[in-house]
């Protein structure tokens, strides 16, 4: 029997070691493979069945009416104006559902102040899209009527707004949850080794003021949720676009007062999450409500004009640095402040620390640091709350990081690649634990920086740019190194910060006639779970990928877990399917043995087929071993259905790597093109590559995004501005280069088959190189990016070709 | 509630097949395909214009669905995603988006597909360039469009190779 890792596909950065013993899983000959992705056909012809794309009899239709006012209590709401009211209307409201307990965050952290937030508002308002009341008609169009009806019903007391956290802590302010006495929910410092020495020993100290902007996920496919009641099995189906099926078992569950073995929750496709279908929305709690109520089904389909109104928002932070350097660039030590700006409610599962605190914990990234002060806060303002999305606190501290970086360099006039190598971690100083406790599993800093490097040709590089910079063009180059924190288990989320307990399995079963099903807790919303976990399976069996089949997403056949979210299903996931195929092919083992007179130590399976090692005639099939292992009582063992259960909660992990941006500036119109993005990406053990690298092109597209197009926009009156795709801009086609991925490979030592998770690092990395190719190409005029998007308004003041008041 | 909007009787013809529906005049196309055709492929990102994700073909022309009422397309040609493989065939465009990885979650990916069709139908060899400009009216969040840009130029190719006279290569 061969058990290898894989070995490192390019420069293996020095002294990973390989994982022990017992972590190993085959790789025999599927794992590390692009294979194409089972899944694809029923994407491709209009199969596959997303929750708007269900239909239940006798369904009718939910629409929300949501406030108007970003603050106010709820005087009244005048149900009388709609007529057929409880015939072909109904309306619920936060009366209605006040014995439904509020969410609330579930993080164990002592100072965080608690804001519960009821499924529908009962008094008061908190942003403009909170809910006020739903309406249930038969039709979609008849409720959405009715919905603009009642919502010109509703009666409010207009309170003043809070639009920013400045506004939030002025003295006097109005407040959000008046029992707290405070806005501002949770503020505390931690310190790390000797600041003030070491500011005290330091050459130079330079400073930062960063606003990191609000922005979120937009999947393509908005929320939504089908609920169906069977009152007389006293039975509830939920149907849900969520990334945790299981989780959001549980909370229903709880939240509406029903046994859990009575509630089934069902992700079916879900058209893209990237953390924000994480959270349990407070509507996953009120359509299931209604369907028990009514005793029908009841479906609610977000619109995206709603969506970009109601669904939670993310990555707003208030960033200030101070950080000690000595006159060769040697970062010393950082007192930082991590501001977040929490909306309306500190939202259930993280609360509002999801961004500064996990900003914080991981600001070290690739870099050594003596010393580190941390003070995370946030505040409630009158905005849609904060919640997850892809690179959770990660991108704001990386983006201020590798902008300091420059910076530093630039004031010192060392090069940017220089810089960034008299500071990084050398991979044979991993294991390494940062100041901030986070231990660094393995990886390639230096490595990844310097292929990145050599890809774009450096030195060609700034030779065409000082030339055309005679002629008045202007090109930058930016770099961005990562750190990617991955495995989201118990462990994960305690040095994140935010500590949170974690449960995952996976099921193998061999089938009587030798195929397999894979039945896994992590709920796959794009990433090719069927794909990649069936090439684990079959790489443990034997067998092809062909004969696997991956289920996931549905309470009833899955086993319980958290799903998918925080870059943990590779880890997770492929760790627990590799686990419960090893068990099960001991289970086979045994039989085929009892069949060929054999040990099973001397058997070897190949493309489903068992024969004795060195004497290849001396065989069977899986097929008509796992026909004998059910039902010949001669050969069978006492416990004979092929099957194992699998959990892992496992140790972080931490991918790195380095995006380097190419763009050029128009001074005339502050446009940024981007000519070239290259992205370096170190996560270890890699299943697929293909979806490893398609991971790493849309993660990008999506930080270029927040880097010069996306931004949530909140008048001083608290009213939102970007309602609509035409507001809210998404980077299309003609805004983004073809994508160049590398890979190295540092497997990590502490995870099983050295598998680390990935696919936020380009969301995390690319902010940061965006600014810092604008940065670099207008270091004619001084510019210094102070926030983001980089949209051409703001470049025109970084030009000084504009005033403030102008944009 | 009474319904203020009255319904009509309309004839649509989806790819090749032709359905009776009664509709209210307001209805959108995107609409009527999906609920009371039953062809729910075409699918509902934005149902303001921008995202492309609802893209049919009309006539042969790419139109999006959330933007024109049922009772506009009486008469016309409509294809949906539905109509592309057959048999259990996927078609060269399907195909090429399988092999080249060009869709994650795929909720843009009817319109994409569409657009592809639309799109080659005008202009059967686009450069990069003009494949991007081409795909500008659909969004896509997961792939960042590298990916999706190899598959219309590998559909392209494939095309090309399939025409009669075409050399293998």
């Amino acid at each position: 029997m061969t058990e290898t890792l894989p070995a490192p596909t390019a420069a293996p950065a020095a002294g990973n070691g390989l994982a022990a013993e017992h972590l190993r899983i085959r790789t025999d000959k599927w794992i590390g493979k692009r294979t194409k992705r089972v899944e694809d056909p029923r994407f491709l012809t209009g199969n596959a069945r997303y929750v708007a794309d269900l239909v239940r009899p006798r369904m009718l239709h939910a629409v929300y009416v949501r406030s108007p006012h970003p603050h106010a209590r709820i005087v009244s709401v005048d149900t009388s104006v709609l007529p057929g009211l409880g015939t072909s209307v109904w309306v619920f409201t936060g009366k209605d559902l006040a014995d439904v307990p509020p969410l609330i965050d579930h993080v164990a952290l002592d100072h965080l102040l608690r804001t519960p937030q009821n499924v529908i508002a009962v008094d008061k308002v908190r942003f403009v899209g909170d809910a006020v009341a739903v309406v249930v008609a038969a039709d979609r169009y008849a409720a959405e009527d009715a919905a603009e009806e009642l919502g010109a019903a509703v009666e409010y007391e207009v309170l003043p707004p809070i639009p920013n956290v400045t506004a939030a802590n002025a003295p006097g302010a109005a407040l959000l949850f008046e029992d707290l006495g405070t806005n501002e929910i949770y503020r505390q410092t931690e310190r790390h080794g000797d600041s003030d020495a070491a500011f005290a020993a330091a050459d130079h100290v330079f400073e930062i003021a960063f606003h990191h902007n609000r922005y979120g996920a937009a999947p393509m496919e908005t929320r939504g949720v089908l609920a169906d009641y069977e009152r007389h099995d006293k039975q509830l189906t939920v149907w849900s676009s969520t990334q945790m099926p299981h989780f959001l078992r549980s909370i229903i569950a709880g939240q509406l007062g029903l046994p859990e073995h009575r509630v089934r929750v069902i992700a079916p496709e879900v058209g893209g999450g990237f953390g924000q279908k994480m959270c349990t929305s407070p509507e996953e709690i009120v359509i299931p409500f209604i369907a028990v109520a009514l005793g029908r089904p009841v479906k609610w389909i977000e619109d995206r004009h709603e969506h970009l109104l109601a669904a939670t928002q993310a990555k707003e932070e208030h960033i200030t640095l101070e950080v000690a350097v000595t006159n060769e660039g040697k970062l010393l030590a950082v007192r930082g402040e991590f501001v977040g700006d929490g909306g309306g409610y500190s939202f259930n599962t993280e609360s509002a620390l999801i961004e500064p605190a996990l900003a914080a914990k991981s600001f070290p990234g690739p870099y050594r640091l003596d010393a580190y002060d941390e003070t995370v806060a946030a505040s409630l303002t009158n905005k849609s709350p904060v919640a997850a999305y892809r690179g959770v606190g990660w991108t704001a501290a990386n983006t201020v990081r590798e902008i300091v970086v420059d910076e530093i360099a630039r004031g010192l006039g060392i090069d940017p690649v220089e810089i960034r190598h008299r500071n990084m971690l050398h991979a044979d100083e991993l294991p390494y634990r940062s100041i901030t406790e986070q231990l660094y599993d393995s990886g390639s800093y230096h490595e990844s920086l310097d292929l990145a490097i050599e890809t774009v040709d450096y030195a060609a590089f700034r030779a065409r740019q000082a030339e055309l910079r005679e002629q008045g063009r202007y090109l930058g180059l930016g770099i961005s190194s990562y750190v990617e924190q991955t495995a989201w288990g118990s462990d994960s989320s305690a040095q994140a910060g935010t500590p949170l307990p974690s449960h995952d399995n996976s099921t193998v079963t061999v089938d009587p006639s030798g195929t397999v099903t894979v039945a896994v807790s992590t709920s796959c919303h794009g990433q090719g779970h069927e794909t990649a976990y069936a090439q684990i399976a079959a790489d443990g069996l034997g067998v092809g990928i062909g004969d696997v089949k991956v289920i996931y997403g549905d309470t009833e056949s899955a086993p319980y877990g958290l799903g998918t979210y925080a870059s943990r299903s590779a880890v997770i996931g492929g760790a627990t399917v590799a686990r419960a195929a090893a068990d099960v092919r001991e289970q086979i083992l045994k039989v085929a043995a009892n069949m060929l007179e054999a040990n099973p130590e001397d058997l070897t399976i190949d493309d489903s087929v068992i024969s004795v090692t060195g004497a290849p005639g001396v065989s069977k099939t899986m097929a008509e071993v796992a026909y004998a292992a059910y039902w010949d009582s001669e050969v069978r063992s006492d416990e004979p259905l092929l099957t194992a259960t699998r959990f892992y909660d496992p140790p972080a992990t931490y991918a790195n790597g380095c995006v380097v941006v190419l763009c050029e500036v128009d001074a005339g119109t502050g446009s940024v093109t981007l000519d070239r993005i290259v992205a370096i990406e170190d996560c270890g053990t890699v299943i697929n590559p293909m979806i490893v690298e398609a991971q790493v092109h849309g993660a990008i597209t999506q930080g270029v995004g927040g880097a010069l197009f996306e931004q949530f926009v909140y008048g001083d009156d608290g009213q939102p501005q970007t309602t609509t795709y035409m507001d809210y801009l998404v980077p299309t086609s003609t805004d983004i280069p073809p994508i160049e991925v590398l890979s190295l490979c540092s497997p990590s030592p502490f995870s099983i088959g050295g598998i680390k998770g990935m696919g936020e690092g380009g969301q995390i990395a690319a902010p940061a190189a965006v600014a810092n190719a604008v940065a670099d190409a207008l270091a004619p005029f001084g510019a210094k990016v102070r926030e983001l998007p980089l949209a051409p308004d703001y470049v025109l003041r970084l030009i000084g070709a504009i005033g403030a008041d102008e944009s | 509630m009474m319904s203020t909007h009255p319904k009509h009787p309309i004839g649509l013809t989806v790819n090749g097949e032709t359905h009776d529906v009664l509709v209210e005049p307001r209805r959108t196309l995107a609409d009527v395909l999906r609920e009371e055709v039953g062809l729910t492929g075409t699918k509902l990102g934005c149902e303001h214009g921008v995202c492309g994700a609802c893209t049919v073909l009309l006539d042969g022309s790419a139109v999006r669905a959330c933007l024109v009422f049922a009772v506009q397309a009486e008469g016309a040609e409509i294809a949906t995603v539905e109509g592309l493989a057959e048999e259990g065939t996927l078609d060269h465009v399907q195909q090429a988006f399988t092999d080249n990885h060009g869709l994650q979650c795929g909720f843009c990916t009817a319109g994409m597909v569409m657009t592809t069709h639309a799109m080659l139908a005008e202009n059967p060899d686009p450069t990069d360039d003009e494949i991007r400009v081409g795909l500008n009216g659909n969004l896509c969040r997961c792939t960042g469009y590298t990916n999706i840009v190899r598959s219309v130029s590998a559909a392209a190719a494939s095309a090309k190779a399939a025409q009669p006279g075409a050399r293998a290569s």
